[in-house]
This record gives C-alpha cells, sequence and structure tokens, in this order.
C-alpha cells in the first residue's frame, strides 16, 4: 500500500484538486494545513505518503497520510473529528482514547498507518439518531466532565468496559479507567456515573 | 444556621454545556481552525544558566515550510507578567518601575525550558524540524537550583543584585510581618518546639497542553488561548505588545483545566501575536507536554522553619516562621506561605523570602499559599499536641482562631466543622494515642487538618438583556475553566428574576463581548462576577415593572459593576479534614482509606458541581502529599520528572472515595451567601494525610512528597 509520485493519484494531482494531501472517500470536509506555498513544494514532495483505508463512526475512508501522522493527527486534523483530545501525546494520560476494533487505543500512540483495514470509533460515534448513548447521559448527570478535556477519553473506555461487562464492579471500573488520567481528579464522579450506566445501575 | 430554600439555586443542576462536553463538541483552542494558518513551536534552553554568545538560525529558516524564526535578536517583545509581578499582576505602576523586566525571548537564559527561539511553519512537522537546525553558542554559567545555596554569599547571581526576589518597589525584604509581642509570647511559654518542614514543587499540569491562535483584522489582534481571565489578559498582551486594550480581543470559549495561574497573559500567546503580525496569517503556538511542564508554572517549593511556644495546658502562645520560596529565575507570582492566621495566637512573626534559582518557574497553583503553608503550619502542631499529650482535635479546637472584639467575622462555623467531622469519621476510635501502635507491617492511622480561606468580595461586572421573546442574556467574562461558572451565573440570573434555567442564554469568554471579570482565579469568580449577575438581575426587574417587557424589536439591557464589602469583618469559608491511612512498613506504601471532609462555604448555589470541586482538590493534595514533585538532577541542572508518567499523578486506582458534608449558611453577603469553594478543598489534605501518616508508623515525615523511600528509611 505504499505510495509512490507515480501512483493512481498522483501527488501533484491531488495537490491541486483537493488542496490537501488527503482523499477521503465521501464528503468529510477536509482542512489540511496549508501546502499551498511554492516553497513548500519540496517539503512536500519529500513525505512519503501511504494510502489507507479505515472505518470510522461507521463510514469507510479512503485517505493518504504521512507515515508519520498519529491516529490523533488524521482524526483531528484531517478528518474534521476533534473530540479526541491530545493531552500529552506520548501515551501517559489517555485522553486521545478511541476504541480500534472495539478495543481502547491511545491514538496518539497508534500511526495513522497501523489503523488501515480497521475500525475506529471516536468521541463523535457514541451518539446514534440525535441521542446520547447511557453513559454519556450518565456522564451529565453525575457530573462527570469538569473542564472536560479529558471525557472523551473516559467514555471510550468505560464503553468499552461496558461492552464486555455490562455489570462491571467498583474496582473493575477503576481498573478499566486507570489509563485515562483526569487532572480535575473527578475520579469519584466518573467512576459513579459509569456505575449508573451499568444494568443495574451501580446497584 | 438554616438557610432559606431557593427555587433554581441549591438544585442538583447539569452543566449547562455538559452535552458539548460529553459528545466532542466542546470546542478548546486547538481545535480551531483557520484557513491558512500556521503552526509555530518554541525552541527551549537545554541548560540551566548561560549567555547566548550566537544564535544561527539559517539552517532552520531554509527548511521547506518555514516561515519565519524568532529569537531574542529579532524580537524584543516584554513579558511583563511574566517576571514582575510577584502577585501584584494587575499593578501597571509596579510594571513600569521593575529593574527585572522578562522579555519573551531572553540572551540571558536562566532555566531548563526557557524559550530562545519560535519557528513557524505550514504544519508542526516541519516546525519541530526546524527546531533541531537552530545553532546555539551557549557560554554556560554557574547554576544553583538549591533555595538555601541560592542566597549564600558567592552563589551564582542569576540577577545582579542577587537571587533574593525584588518586591514592589525592587526592594529585596522578606514577606509577612509581625503580630503582638513575640517574645512576651515565648517568654511565657512551658516548653518551646523548633523543627522545620519542606515541600515540592508540584505542576499544575492541567490535562490541556497550552497554545494559543493569534490572527489580526487590521491593527487588531484577535486571540484565542486557554486563559482564566479573558480581561486580565487583553490587558497584558495590550500592554506588552504596545496596544491599547480595545485593540485586543481575548477569546477563551473552553479550556482543559485552570488550576491557577492563568489570569493573565502568556509568553506564548505574545509569539503568536508577532508571528501572525509578521506573516500576516493566522498562526497557533502548540506547546508539547514536556514544554508544558517545564516552561510554565507550579506551586512554589518551600522551606519552612517553625519556632512554636506553647504553656503545659497546650496554650500556643507564640508562634515564628522563617521560611524560603523557590520561585525559579523569575517572580510571576508572591511565593507567600499561609496559614498562620487558622490559630488565635496573637504574638506571631513571619519572615518569607522568595528566592530565585534555576529551577522552572513557580506560580499559582490551586490556593497558591496554603497547601505548603498548612502542611508546615499544621504538622508542627500535630508534633506539638503530641509531645504534650493532648489529641490533636482538642488542641485544634483550644488553639484555633475565633471571633473576638477586634477580630469579627461575618459568619463562624471552623468549630462546627471540626466537631462535625470528628463525629463522622468516628475520631474517637480510628485515631491511636500512641502511634504506630499497630501489630505486624501493615499499620493503620488517623489525622486531621482545619482551615479557614478568605472568601473575599470585590469588584466585577455583568449585564443582562431581555427581548421580546423573553429570552434572557447574561454577558459574563467568565471562561468557565471546571468548576462549572457558565451554569452558576445562569443559574443565579434566573433565580433572581425568578423564570426558569431554560430561559437563560449566556455569552462568556470573550473580551469584546463580555464586561470586565475578576476571572477564575482565587475561588472569587462566583462571589464577585456571581453578585454582580444577581446586581444586574434586579435592575432588570425594575426595568420590566416600570416599562413592561419589551415589544417587536426592542430589548431591556440592565449592567451592574458592584464592589460590596465586609465592613472591615473577616469573611471565610472553613473546612476540617479526617484521614484514615495504611501505611506498609515493608513496602513504604501509603493508601488512603478513609477520608471525611466537613466545609463551610456559605450557601451552595450547584450542589453536583460543589461537592466534585471539594472532591477533585482533597485529591490533588493526596497527589501532593504523596507522589508528585519534579526533581531535578543536580550536576547538571536537568529536570527529571516532568510529565504525568515522571510526575506521578494519582490515578483510578488510586483514589479513595472522598466523603463530603456542606455545612450550609447564609451571611447576607455575596450572591445568596456563596462563599469559596474551588480552592477549599486541596489546602489541607496534604497535612492531614501527612499527620495521619504520623499516627500509624509514629515517624514524623517533615518533607513532602511522603515517597517509599522516605518511608523506609525511618521504620528500617
Amino acid at each position: 500500500m505504499k505510495d509512490s509520485h507515480d501512483s493512481e493519484v498522483s501527488r501533484r494531482e491531488f495537490i491541486g484538486g483537493t488542496g490537501a494531501a488527503i482523499v477521503a472517500a465521501n464528503t468529510i470536509p477536509v482542512k489540511a494545513q496549508d501546502r499551498s506555498g511554492e516553497s513548500n513544494e519540496r517539503a512536500i514532495e519529500d513525505v512519503p505518503l501511504t494510502r489507507i483505508t479505515l472505518t470510522v463512526n461507521g463510514t469507510e475512508h479512503r485517505v493518504a497520510v504521512e507515515d508519520r501522522w498519529t491516529l490523533t493527527e488524521l482524526l483531528r486534523d484531517h478528518l474534521g473529528l476533534t473530540g479526541t483530545r491530545i493531552g500529552c501525546n506520548r501515551g501517559e494520560c489517555g485522553a486521545c482514547t478511541v476504541l480500534l476494533d472495539g478495543e481502547p487505543a491511545y491514538s496518539c500512540s497508534t500511526l495513522a498507518v497501523w489503523a488501515h483495514g480497521r475500525s475506529v470509533q471516536t468521541v463523535e460515534g457514541l451518539e446514534k439518531s440525535g441521542r446520547v448513548s447511557k453513559l454519556q447521559q450518565a456522564f451529565i448527570d453525575h457530573n462527570a466532565p469538569q473542564c472536560g478535556f479529558c471525557t472523551s477519553g473516559q467514555l471510550m473506555s468505560a464503553t468499552a468496559l461496558l461492552q464486555r461487562n455490562a455489570n462491571p464492579t467498583v474496582r473493575e471500573i477503576r481498573e478499566a479507567l486507570a489509563g485515562n488520567l483526569c487532572r480535575c481528579s473527578n475520579y469519584n464522579a466518573i467512576v459513579e456515573a459509569v456505575q449508573a450506566a451499568t444494568r443495574t445501575g451501580g446497584a | 444556621m438554616a438557610i432559606d430554600p431557593l427555587k433554581t439555586v441549591g438544585q442538583n443542576t447539569p452543566r449547562i454545556d455538559a452535552y458539548e462536553r460529553v459528545t466532542g463538541q466542546a470546542t478548546y483552542t486547538r481545535d480551531i481552525k483557520l484557513p491558512g494558518m500556521l503552526y509555530a513551536r518554541v525552541l527551549r534552553s537545554n541548560v540551566p544558566h548561560a549567555m547566548i554568545r550566537r544564535i544561527d538560525t539559517s539552517k532552520a529558516e531554509a527548511l521547506p515550510g518555514v516561515r519565519a524564526v524568532m529569537t531574542h535578536e529579532t524580537h524584543k517583545i516584554p513579558y511583563g507578567s511574566g517576571s514582575i509581578s510577584g502577585g501584584r499582576q494587575y499593578s501597571d505602576a509596579h510594571k513600569d518601575i521593575t529593574t527585572r523586566l522578562r522579555y519573551t525571548f531572553n540572551d540571558h537564559v536562566r532555566y531548563v525550558g526557557e524559550p530562545v527561539a519560535a519557528v513557524a511553519a505550514v504544519n508542526r512537522h516541519v516546525a519541530e524540524e526546524a527546531l533541531q537546525l537552530i545553532e546555539i553558542d551557549y557560554e554556560e554559567l554557574p547554576f544553583v537550583l538549591d533555595v538555601e545555596e541560592a542566597i549564600e554569599p558567592g552563589a551564582p547571581e542569576i540577577w545582579s543584585g542577587g537571587n533574593i526576589a525584588h518586591d514592589s518597589e525592587n526592594r529585596q525584604q522578606p514577606i509577612g510581618g509581625r503580630t503582638g509581642d513575640l517574645e512576651a509570647g515565648f517568654a511565657e511559654a512551658d516548653q518551646i518546639f523548633e523543627d522545620r518542614f519542606t515541600t515540592q514543587f508540584v505542576q499544575d499540569a492541567q490535562m490541556e497542553p497550552r497554545s494559543a491562535l493569534a490572527h489580526w483584522e487590521g491593527d487588531k489582534l484577535i486571540l484565542h488561548t486557554p486563559t482564566q481571565g479573558v480581561s486580565n489578559c487583553r490587558h497584558d498582551t495590550a500592554r506588552d505588545l504596545g496596544l491599547e486594550d480595545h485593540q485586543v480581543q481575548v477569546i477563551c470559549q473552553y479550556m482543559g483545566g485552570g488550576f491557577g495561574d492563568k489570569n493573565g497573559n502568556y509568553y506564548f500567546d505574545l509569539i503568536a501575536a508577532a508571528f501572525a503580525r509578521d506573516l500576516g496569517v493566522p498562526v497557533m503556538v502548540e506547546l508539547s507536554r514536556k514544554d508544558d511542564w517545564l516552561a510554565t508554572h507550579g506551586r512554589w517549593h518551600t522551606v519552612q522553619d517553625y519556632r512554636v511556644g506553647v504553656k503545659d495546658d497546650g496554650t500556643v502562645t507564640a508562634i515564628q516562621l522563617n521560611g524560603l520560596s523557590g520561585m525559579g529565575p523569575y517572580l510571576r507570582r508572591s511565593g507567600n506561605v499561609a496559614g498562620m492566621d487558622v490559630y488565635a495566637c496573637e504574638n506571631t512573626e513571619k519572615s518569607i523570602l522568595p528566592v530565585h534559582t534555576n529551577r522552572v518557574v513557580s506560580g499559582n497553583f490551586r490556593a497558591p499559599t496554603y497547601p505548603q503553608g498548612y502542611f508546615g503550619i499544621e504538622s508542627m502542631m500535630d508534633e506539638v499536641a503530641y509531645k504534650l499529650g493532648i489529641d490533636p482535635v482538642q488542641f485544634a479546637l483550644k488553639n484555633m482562631v475565633r471571633p473576638t472584639e477586634t477580630k469579627q467575622f461575618t459568619n463562624f462555623t471552623l468549630d462546627q466543622c471540626i466537631e462535625q467531622g470528628a463525629e463522622l469519621f468516628d475520631w474517637a476510635n480510628r485515631w491511636k494515642p500512641e502511634p504506630g501502635s499497630d501489630e505486624g507491617p501493615i499499620k493503620r492511622g488517623a489525622g486531621m487538618a482545619f482551615m479557614m480561606f478568605n472568601a473575599r468580595l470585590g469588584a466585577s461586572s455583568a449585564i443582562l438583556r431581555v427581548n421580546a421573546e423573553g429570552r434572557y442574556t447574561v454577558y459574563v467574562g467568565v471562561t468557565d475553566i471546571g468548576p462549572g461558572a457558565k451554569t452558576t451565573m445562569s443559574m443565579l440570573a434566573a433565580e433572581e428574576l425568578g423564570v426558569p434555567l431554560s430561559d437563560v442564554d449566556i455569552v462568556w469568554g470573550d473580551s469584546d463581548r463580555c464586561p470586565y471579570s475578576v476571572g477564575e482565579s482565587g475561588s472569587r469568580c462566583t462571589m464577585m462576577t456571581g453578585y454582580a449577575v444577581v446586581e444586574a438581575a434586579r435592575d432588570l426587574k425594575r426595568q420590566i415593572a416600570e416599562n413592561g417587557m419589551p415589544q417587536g424589536d426592542s430589548v431591556l439591557i440592565a449592567s451592574a459593576t458592584p464592589a460590596p464589602t465586609t465592613n472591615g469583618k473577616l469573611r471565610e469559608g472553613f473546612g476540617a479534614h479526617f484521614v484514615e491511612v495504611e501505611v506498609d512498613t515493608h513496602l513504604g506504601d501509603v493508601r488512603v482509606t478513609k477520608y471525611v471532609t466537613v466545609h463551610e462555604s456559605g450557601r451552595i448555589l450547584n450542589p453536583l458541581p460543589a461537592l466534585d470541586q471539594i472532591r477533585g482538590a482533597v485529591i490533588q493534595g493526596i497527589g501532593q502529599a504523596l507522589t508528585e514533585d519534579l526533581r531535578y538532577d543536580s550536576r547538571n541542572g536537568q529536570p527529571l520528572t516532568s510529565g504525568y508518567y515522571w510526575g506521578r499523578h494519582l490515578t483510578h486506582l488510586d483514589v479513595p472515595q472522598i466523603e463530603n458534608v456542606f455545612i450550609e449558611t447564609d451571611d447576607g453577603l455575596g450572591p445568596y451567601g456563596a462563599k469559596t469553594v474551588g480552592e477549599s478543598g486541596i489546602i489541607i489534605a496534604p497535612v492531614a494525610v501527612a499527620n495521619a501518616v504520623y499516627n500509624a508508623i509514629g515517624h514524623r515525615m517533615r518533607d513532602l512528597p511522603i515517597t517509599r523511600d522516605k518511608i523506609l528509611e525511618v521504620v528500617a
């Protein structure tokens, strides 16, 4: 899947055609960084691109990505899904957690190319037909977000937990969310919210 | 004291922007994309102390995709709030006379992490690459990390004239003063105790790494930045760039955590503004997590030497504190150490020197002068109580501050907080009269501490508008850093207007669209800006009563800038914490097994987030007690533990369930009697944990954080 300058979609074509180093199979607006300036030409030519296919929140995307892009960068900067946050960009805090084939993953520590052929779910994919999930509603009701910056990651880890275990204990909740830091330290409220979204509502 | 129930205020109310926060739609600074925007990164000094002999940016400039490089040679922009504020960040007069002005880039670099250059490029990867191509020739200078060494004769001079920080008149004077008659107090004492307590640097470590996005419309700067105070950030930025206030618009709609030191501007705001002006396009400066750790701020570390005189009956007769606060090379905030005034003793002396070192710059972190100060004084007093054979709860009740003729409070509940907490916690059974008496390697113990925190009143503004549709709009300069200020302001308007919360809209976090706000620091936003909302609502009600509701396209507008006072009385929030810990004396681990807090914060306007302000603050305080630190290699001045992993921040697995009770009161001041909440919870958490550790193992832990090695050293 390695791209080259004479591949079926040439570099120059899609730069000229879309104004961005990306091709999406659907009509998601692409707002990559400004690469139109003449002095940038060599920078762009020097950076290898790889074409990948991945599913994000149920929609298939064919995109050409730089090998150095993380999955977070692809989602945030090129697919417009900014709900996935960057807290540390080095696998310490969990703010960037998404589900990769249903399992929580730090998207800051996952290269975009590794997501080829895989299914990604982000916080934007939790709401279905205009209705927030039971877990999201519990987060609202129990004041689980304070500043809100870790919230997306907490939600994704908890979503994965509840998918494999509809009735986790408090200990199991804490273990499943141990990789998601909250500097507001609103840990008590987050666990209470997850409990409320379990099958028995934490009873 | 019973409080009258209200309709909206006092009800558990989910925050009005909770939907945006749980769906990813909340827009933080880095989520904003503007057409043609560039990305900037900052290069930082990798030596603790040096003069820059030469800086060569030619290779970086030649890198394709790079649009501009900035250094001290190209841009001499004062960073006024960066060095000279010292707790006087709002004092323009001081900024004018200081002899220790900091610039955005300085050729004399004073700590590892100090900005030395910045690159704007087409994307962040190119910008990062370009940083590596900048060549700097440093003339390295001797450095000093330790506050005591820094003030010894012959210490490396970080500023000419010595390493004691300047006060507002450029003098090197200690902070503090005397009350009563210290010598008489010691003469009256039966016993005198002395001890030293030390506390560490603690990074604010908010989850959102700092960034700033600037663009210009003609000669007007529009700055998106995660600030706790759009009004103060605007003023600072205008001043540093030589603009009028009206030429700067600061916008902060969402921010990923405050915790202090963001009620003003930052150097990266100035870098973004200067790049955007030079290049004519929007520029986003992004800090990495490491940048954020080393080149922003955290709680100042301290050395505190206490001397306490006490009678055999347990009455404290004299308290003396000599302290040093490590401020890093620039004085961003005061360096003061709080806590002494929670005791009734009238014979006191406090002398704190804020000292410059070649460490990270210190600044405000949640209750800036308090947790380290309370750790010192309440560890000391706990020790005195044990030495005299007095139960710490009884010692607290005997010696805590109380209302007197000359010291009047708007209301006083400190005794109630202590007594109720002791009962809820079951102090009588959990506390061990003989510390360290548990058999076996796992030892339990209980500790307590008590606090007060000023619930000050002051000037702030609000505007309220109603249209013919019956929609009420609140305009307030709050940025909602996490506690839920938008919701609180809307609830206050709804309550005073007598309308449902759903009829109220809010405009916030924009210095052009909102009137002046003190910003969200000092736990005063609710009391000051909230009270302005109440006053504006009263005025609007009057207008509606006189003129009727507006018709057609007309609107009614009310504004208020009240500056209420307490008429010379003290207005304080009170609290007491009770903690049980389990110490594994084989491993040195400390586990908090029970934590009870009782707080009086006046009327609780929105119980749901108020509870979590306390619980979250307590957990931050436990982190300060047990794990968090920024350690340095003394051989080369390099910081060793930046970031969440090495900084050892508490996770879901490390925290106990916090049990909190609010004693609700209404002293008739502030909005419906509300007092301070946000900072209250952290103030005594570190010392309460430390006192519990003492009760468990019978060894006083005098140096924070209480890590495994320190436990094992004393129990071995």
